[in-house]
């Protein structure tokens, strides 16, 4: 029996190719443990591949800036929705606050991405989905489960008309 | 040939139990926080913030080699008798 064990335990191939069924579907501890090994590895990879995706495919930025719509188009505490054609389309809100202020949002809210609209009676932004909240100047997060606030754009006004261009100074 | 190590063996035949169930639960630990860090980078890649990103990815890489350390002190119970011969 000693003799047999022997046998068996060095010839390696019969770990690949093994006769019995049983011994095929069997997964060792070792086995078990080197693949958490490459899993590992791997995901360490994959974390490698986020740095290369941001640095090598950055976001496309709005160049320059976008004519939305004339000025007397919004009234104020109104609310227009617009689309930015950049690596793909985006939807955006252009707010016209009620005293007189303009601004431009990203309408995918940041939980999961439902679209979000302005509420001129409390003068916020709400998202409808899991009620968050978000305020109409800054957009920053009021209340409820998003987790950033709304990205959004610089509007500008030119006589009469309605300019949106990226944001200069991040705040 | 000394016989040091098979007595050894034979005196704790639980030791390389022990050992394999300790290193599996660290390898899972390492990959726990490797995905805890994979899915904050993938969260702040959404925020174009790579100062986390590069963090993580060097946490990661650590823990990876840490974990391939580990796989070359698995134990083998069958190493003693293979290598009698
Ligand atoms: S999708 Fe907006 S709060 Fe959940």
């Amino acid at each position: 029996m000693k003799e047999k064990n022997q046998e068996i335990f060095s010839e390696t191939w019969k770990d690949d190719f093994p006769i019995q069924q049983q011994e095929a579907v069997h997964v060792s501890r070792r086995e078990f443990a080197k693949f958490l090994g490459l899993l590992s590895g791997t995901l360490a990879l994959g974390n490698a591949g986020i740095i290369i995706k941001s640095i090598l495919f950055p976001s496309q930025k709005l160049k320059g800036e976008h004519f939305v719509c004339n000025q007397n188009e919004v009234p104020a505490g109104g609310m227009k929705q617009f689309e930015l054609q950049l690596d793909k389309t985006i939807p955006y809100i252009l707010i016209h606050l009620k005293d007189g202020q303009w601004r431009a949002f990203e309408q995918k809210c940041t939980h999961l991405s439902c679209a979000v609209r302005y509420v001129p009676e409390m003068d916020k932004i709400q998202c409808p989905c899991h009620n968050g909240y978000f305020d109409a100047r800054s957009g920053v997060v009021l209340q409820g489960p998003p987790p950033r606030p709304l990205p959004r754009l610089d509007v500008i006004l030119k006589d009469g008309k309605v300019f949106v261009a990226e944001m200069k100074n991040k705040t | 040939m000394s016989d040091f190590r098979e007595s050894q063996n034979k005196a704790h035949p639980n030791k390389t139990n022990t050992l394999m169930t300790g290193i599996i639960l660290l390898l899972i630990f390492i990959i726990s926080i490797q995905i805890w860090f994979l899915y904050s980078a993938l969260n702040n890649a959404l925020e174009r913030n790579l100062d986390i990103a590069i963090a993580t990815f060097l946490g990661s890489f650590v823990l990876a080699l840490v974990s391939f350390w580990l796989i070359r002190y698995l134990p083998d119970p069958r190493e003693g008798k293979i290598k009698r011969k």
